[in-house]
């Protein structure tokens, strides 16, 4: 269920981001990537996780999600990926807000 | 997203915090990326989010005509860059020290600000810095000619097509850079820093270059002007240190600031 929530959300953002004429274009699941799929650039994806950051606020830590990460790994991340860690850090901090 | 407006431009701002305190370092560690088709993210994606892991509060912008920051038609010479993260500063109410680690042209802000402003730099680790920025104008504008001649032949929508959005969407900045601001104008016009004002920065200085990088002499000429400089020069690498290095590069720097990653990151 959070799962199902987070990358609703997570595909919103996206839209939001990339425009709805491309992303309407695209299937955007759990096996999407980022880079390879999406076409986000790099500069995108920040933006990507401010509004994570802005949605999700302390109950997520995305320092640490990336400090863990080396490049290559973050280009090859795909959407599920960042959508499960969200899952279970809110799992963790609790039930999520609407 | 943070946008601060700082000397009427509208700046990118993100800054990262460690979950735990004292914040170490002490002071913030801000980040300058280079010039081009560069922004805050190359350091978002390698630096950044281990130094602040680290437990530093960091700061990371996107220079004004790059990444999400505004791209006002003037503005490009490295005194405005300098004037911009003083502002920027100003904005963020940091008047104390700030460490600042600078890549490539990010190097001549850096030190250009802390000439400007010694008392508000606590150390500078400069990764491919720069002390002027001769020739780099002729260099962009040869790669502008080639945009020119490409987009001359086959407009924006038929890029999109054949290379897809993202090579689009950075065609599309470089173009509006090049051909609709007084960057290539303000780059040409740059003075380099006189070496008898870089002889008086004080402040703890760490430099990293590649050895094959087309700038490693100023790793030699550093190296001369402040003796007090740490520099490594890595072995097999060009002047993409950041990207082509980057676990040797996030050692130097945890190790700069005396920090390491929260035991089990890596």
């Amino acid at each position: 269920m959070a799962v199902e929530q987070v990358l609703a959300d997570v595909r919103a953002m996206l839209t939001e981001i990339i425009g709805a004429e491309y992303a309407l274009s695209l299937d955007i699941g759990m096996d999407t990537s980022f880079d390879a799929d999406l076409e986000l650039e790099s500069i995108e994806f920040v933006k990507l996780s401010t509004m994570l950051a802005e949605r999700y606020g302390d109950r997520v830590n995305f320092v640490a999600f990336l400090a863990t990460k080396e490049l290559d790994e973050i280009i090859d991340m795909t959407v599920g990926e960042v959508v499960t860690y969200i899952a279970t850090c809110s799992a963790l901090a609790g039930a999520i807000d609407g | 997203m943070a946008e601060i407006v700082a000397r009427g431009v509208r700046f990118h701002v993100q800054r990262l915090t460690p979950r735990h305190s004292p914040r170490h370092p002490e002071h913030p560690v801000v980040f300058i990326h280079g010039l081009g088709m560069d922004n805050l993210s190359s350091f978002y994606y390698t630096l950044a989010n281990p130094v602040a892991h680290a437990g530093a509060e960091v700061i990371l912008y996107d220079l004004r005509g790059h990444g999400l920051s505004e791209r006002p038609p003037t503005g490009y010479q490295v005194q405005d860059s300098v004037a911009d993260l003083t502002a920027l500063l100003d904005a963020l109410a940091i008047d104390g020290p700030v460490h600042i680690i600078g890549n490539s042209y990010g190097g001549i802000v850096a030190l250009g600000f802390a000439v400007a402003h010694p008392h508000r730099v606590a150390s500078m680790v400069l990764i491919e810095a720069h002390f002027s920025v001769a020739g780099w104008a002729e260099q962009i504008t040869a790669e502008k000619s080639t945009i020119d001649t490409a987009l001359a032949g086959n407009p924006l929508r038929g890029w999109l097509d054949q290379f897809g959005r993202k090579v689009t969407r950075l065609m599309d900045m470089a173009d509006d850079l090049l051909n609709h601001t007084t960057f290539l104008a303000d780059l040409k016009a740059v003075q380099p820093i006189p070496m008898s004002r870089l002889r008086t920065l004080t402040c703890p200085v760490r430099a990293i270059y590649g050895e094959h990088s087309d700038v490693v002499d100023y790793a030699r000429e550093l190296d001369e002007y402040l003796p007090h400089c740490v520099l490594t020069v890595l072995a097999g690498c060009g002047h993409s240190v950041l990207m082509d290095a980057t676990p040797a590069l996030r050692e130097i720097v945890l190790d700069w600031f005396g920090t390491q990653l929260p035991s089990g990151v890596r």
